[in-house]
């Protein structure tokens, strides 16, 4: 039964190799039947000894593991073929019929990269170069068999042919045979690497055999001390820094190679210390204490980089050590070759990492003096301006790292208001109110909670950030610090931030500006919206420009009437109860009662500090109180500006006032005391009047042209700006000095570079010759109201002497008719009527005739220095408002130019120019101006003293 | 109906095995599979086997080449 199945087999496999030999052996057309067949019967014999050979021993171990071969094969040349070859594996275990599919699979594997057979044969040199050795003998035998052309083929033909009648020869023959056919393809159709790869690892008898054209060279090496081996094995301690036998580290910047090495390994080795070296001294950077949070999270970077470093020094470990313990010590040079890992590989496999390594060990280098967003910006520089690729995405993902704590900072301040910065290192920062610049900008009065708690530091912006960015990054904190701090609205910014939190990192930008401006936006509007609803900063502007600016005519009007005669006294008589009760009835006899109470309530009259000797007017101000959160936009020196403009308005206003009651007398009197015959009397109180006008016209123009062209046209200006659509409180501000700046530059107060201790500093102390330069309108203006005020006393003191002119003629008849006696009764009448006519003016003019009544001649000898004075104060008068107009004709500004038109609409005057600012003429002329009605004041406050 | 069975199994698994061979590159056609596997089946060894295949397809090639010179030359038919 076993013999007939063994019978059977015998005869299935002897079919089958028939017709084996008939599919893959083409017919020739040129031989004869019988060639044909003895040839085949030679094949099938051939075959027939091949396959009954035992069995080699190399495969028995191999036979159950077929699969795994061929699984790692494929997985060396492409992984998905292997992951194909599972399925199809799987598949075919679970096929019932075949039994010996371990046998089929090790016959495929055996079989793998064959060569197409469709392709010619190459002419391979080396091909015939092998086999002659043992082609010889047979070769006349062959030639017999074979046809002549046959011959150029021979030796392949007859090693073949010759086979079946050597077998134990053969058996050795065929190993190599077979073993190198895989290298003599790989030189031809597979690129060398592949053949090398594939048998490396599962079949080690064909290690020799494969190293490839490479490793032949190896032969010729000297082995040397110490070997690739050993310098692979200390490596991977190298690599993490670590001293090993063969490679100590003498310090922390020196490695030591053996100097037995020959040139090209210790150049292999070079560039192996590379990476070690910066390692090492990266660690030592990773543990040195940062200065502030950018620069512990860069180091904490570092290290997680240079963990990833030790995980591939570790897997590199891993691969040397497998290739070692497959190390043939027999083979030559160690048969290090043929392992896969050479010190050469472990510089290919390392260069990524020494990049990385290098990149990251200049960071480290330079971030020493750097700090907050300066390291940002430097790591960046990396990321955005480095040509290569992979440095530039090597420090882009180190940034997503570094930046961390500065987005922290960053969020609580776009969404809370806080600085959270104990290292400074944000671009925005606490002020040092010790700075110099600060006291200096603290002395003018510029500081305020909004502007001077913190500022921008230009050199810590990252490069990440946008300067356009970081002033709205700036402006939002600021904002929400201000109205949780300064707007008592703690509750709006902790819904805010509650809200609108969100996690910053570094990466979006896009993203990350569209929540910012979105902040922006939010933030912005709810701080408009406090200061307008909540501390109504705009009622306020609008109350000092109806207050301050003497933009409430009736208001204004009433109080200087009912203060008129108080302030006349000198300033020390000058009580402050007296003042607010005088404020309180001016306010409520006006239209000012009806605003808000809120805003009334705020006016204040009060004496301003003055030198001893200075009247009621020189002193008096008028004050607008400012609280907490709006004097961010009103700021002190807004306060003070204000102030400047109020006493500059009042004082005009005080001329005109004190104008007009003078005209009102004068007008009056001239249907009554004033009547005279004398020709000369009539022509000076004609001149006088002439004069009068003349004034009342120029400080009609100059007020009209101050509240008008300047103030309102400016208030329109600064409502047009504080109400644009998403202004903030920075253009609010902005605007508001603006505002005021404009107000007192064309207002003639000659703010333009220089301020003013205090505005009051005006009649009392001549103006030294620099101020002359600086400030000559303002200057020239109070010179020229100052000429005014002493013009109205003396036009008072032609009065009273007028007056008593008249009543000396009157006297004089009545004493004609009645007796002398009672003439000093009628003198005392007519000088209780003067001063009943004078009584809300300046001291009457009697001082001139303090001479015993009744002598005419005492009288008669005022009169010409009356005349005189007013003469000359009327010249003064005229001369100082033709400097002035010439210096408003030659204005840069058409408003003031337009002033001087005015002013001068008839060319009454003629403007004089001064030719520069310190000629002489114009210097020598305004001194002399200056001095001449210094004496003139002096003598009129002589006069007022007395009274 | 037990023999159609078997037959797709089998049909089957030559399918398998030809793409594993294409998979691994052994440039064998569906025929020379076959019977290879059928041999296989019989207790040839594997080994052997591959060996054998190798050489046939060798002297297959040389006979190839042999031919193609032959037809190349003309005086190929002389000796007929």
């Amino acid at each position: 039964m076993a013999s007939r199945q063994q019978d059977h087999r015998a005869q299935k496999i002897s079919s089958a190799i028939d017709s084996l030999i008939t599919h893959l052996i083409p017919e020739n057309p040129y031989e004869d039947d019988h060639t044909a067949e003895l040839r085949h019967d030679d094949y099938a014999s051939a075959i027939k000894a091949l396959l009954d050979q035992p069995s080699s021993s190399s495969y028995d171990a191999d036979v159950n593991n077929a699969s795994d071969l061929i699984k790692r094969k494929l997985i060396q040349g492409n992984p998905t073929q292997a992951l194909r070859f599972s399925h199809l594996y799987t598949r075919l275990l679970s096929l019932p019929v075949l039994n010996q599919k371990w046998a089929i699979l090790y016959f495929l594997y055996q079989l793998s990269d064959s060569p197409d057979p469709n392709e010619p044969l190459p002419l391979s040199p080396l091909a015939q170069q092998q086999q002659p050795h043992f082609d010889q003998q047979f070769q006349p035998q062959i030639q017999a068999q074979t046809p002549p052309p046959q011959l150029l083929r021979q030796p392949q033909q007859s090693a073949w042919a010759a086979e079946p009648r050597s077998p134990a020869y053969e058996e050795v023959q065929n190993e190599e045979v077979m073993e190198d056919a895989p290298s003599l393809e790989g030189s031809h159709n597979v690129p060398p690497e592949r053949p090398r790869h594939g048998r490396d690892r599962g079949h080690t008898l064909t290690q020799s055999h494969q190293a490839g054209p490479a490793s032949r060279d190896d032969n010729r090496e000297v082995v040397h001390d110490p070997s690739e081996p050993a310098l692979l094995r200390d490596l991977p301690f190298t690599l993490q820094g670590l001293s090993s036998a063969t490679l100590p580290f003498l310090n922390d910047t020196t490695l030591k190679l053996p100097p037995t090495l020959p040139i090209p390994i210790i150049s292999l080795l070079n560039t192996l210390a590379e990476p070690s070296l910066l390692y090492r001294g990266l660690n030592e950077f990773t543990k040195t204490p940062a200065n502030g949070l950018l620069g512990q999270s860069l180091r904490a970077a570092i290290s997680k980089e240079l963990r990833s470093y030790l995980t591939l020094v570790a897997t590199l470990e891993t691969q040397i050590r497998r290739a070692l313990s497959e190390l043939d010590e027999s083979a030559p040079r160690g048969g290090i070759g043929k392992t896969g890992v050479t010190l050469k590989r472990c510089v290919v496999w390392t260069r990524e990492a020494t990049m990385g390594l290098r990149l990251m060990s200049l960071i480290a280098e330079e971030s020493k003096n750097k700090h907050g967003g300066q390291l940002i910006t430097l790591i960046h520089s990396f990321s955005s301006s480095h040509g290569d690729p992979v440095v530039a995405a090597f420090a882009e993902r180190l940034l997503v790292d570094v930046t961390r704590p500065f987005y922290d900072i960053l969020r609580r301040w776009i969404y809370d208001g806080e600085l959270l910065d104990p290292h400074m290192e944000f671009f925005v920062r606490e002020q040092n109110p010790h700075d110099e610049e600060r006291k200096d900008a603290k002395a003018k009065g510029q500081m305020s909670v909004w502007n001077s708690k913190y500022e921008i530091i230009d050199r810590m912006i990252p490069s990440i950030i946008t300067e356009n960015f970081s002033q709205k990054v700036f402006l939002i904190g600021k904002s929400l610090n201000f109205i949780r701090h300064n707007c008592g609205d703690h509750r709006w910014v902790e819904d805010y931030s509650k809200k609108a939190s969100r996690e910053l990192k570094y990466g979006d930008t896009a993203t990350l500006e569209a929540w910012i401006d979105e902040a922006h936006k939010e933030t912005m509007s709810h701080l408009m919206h406090l200061l307008n609803d909540q501390f109504r900063v705009f009622d306020h502007l609008e109350a000092l420009k109806r207050y301050i600016l003497l933009g409430q005519g009736d208001f204004i009007a009433l109080l200087m009437e009912s203060l008129a005669p108080n302030l006349d006294r000198p300033a020390g008589a000058q009580y402050r109860h007296t003042l607010t009760a005088q404020l309180e009835h001016a306010i409520r006899g006006s239209n000012a009662q009806y605003d808000d109470p809120e805003i009334t309530n705020r006016l204040d009259a009060r004496m301003l500090q003055l030198s001893h000797g200075d009247i009621g007017w020189d002193c008096f101000t008028l004050e607008y109180k400012i609280d907490a959160p709006v004097d961010v936009v009103v700021t002190e020196w807004g306060n003070r500006q204000y102030l400047k403009v109020f006493n500059f308005l009042w004082r005009i206003k005080r001329v005109e006032f004190a104008l007009a009651s003078t005209w009102r007398k004068c007008m009056t009197g001239a249907r009554g005391v004033l009547q005279t015959s004398d020709g000369k009397v009539l022509q000076t109180w004609k001149s006088t009047r002439g004069v009068l006008a003349e004034m009342v016209h120029f400080v009609g123009q100059l007020q009209y042209y101050i509240l008008f062209e300047v103030i309102e046209s400016s208030w329109t200006e600064l409502q047009k700006n504080i109400h644009k659509e998403n202004c903030t409180l920075d253009d609010l501000i902005t605007a508001h000095t603006k505002y005021l700046t404009s107000i007192t530059h064309k207002g003639l107060l000659g703010a333009k570079r220089r301020q003013f201790p205090s505005s009051t500093a005006d009649g009392s102390t001549a103006p030294s010759s620099t101020d002359d330069d600086r400030n000559s309108y303002m200057v020239q203006l109070s010179e020229l109201l100052r000429t005014m005020l002493a013009y109205r006393d003396s036009v008072d003191g032609l009065y009273s002497w007028s007056v008593s002119d008249f009543t000396r003629r009157q006297g004089g008849l009545i004493s004609s008719h009645h007796t002398r006696p009672t003439s000093t009764r009628d003198r005392a009448d007519s000088q209780a009527a003067s001063l009943a006519d004078s009584m809300d003016l300046d001291p009457p003019y009697d001082s001139f005739d303090s001479t015993p009544g009744g002598e005419a001649g005492g009288v008669k000898s005022e009169f010409p220095a009356l005349q005189d004075r007013l003469r000359q104060l009327g010249a003064n008068f005229k001369t100082r408002l033709q400097i002035l107009l010439g210096d408003l004709a030659y204005q840069p500004d058409v408003d003031m130019r337009f002033l001087g038109v005015s002013m001068n609409f008839n060319d009454v005057y003629q403007p004089v120019r001064r030719k520069g600012k310190s000629s002489t003429t114009a210097g020598a002329a305004a001194s002399g101006g200056a001095s001449g009605t210094g004496g003139q004041g002096q003598a009129g406050q002589g006069q007022a003293a007395k009274a | 109906m037990e023999k159609s069975e078997k037959q797709a199994a089998a049909q089957q698994a030559v399918d398998i095995l030809h793409e594993i061979s294409t998979l691994l590159n052994c440039q064998l056609d569906r025929r020379t599979l076959s019977i290879c596997i059928s041999m296989i089946e019989n207790g040839v060894k594997p080994e052997a086997l591959a060996e054998v295949v190798q050489k046939l397809r060798e002297e297959g090639r040389v006979l190839m080449a042999d031919i193609e010179a032959l037809a190349a030359k003309p005086n190929a038919a002389r000796r007929k």
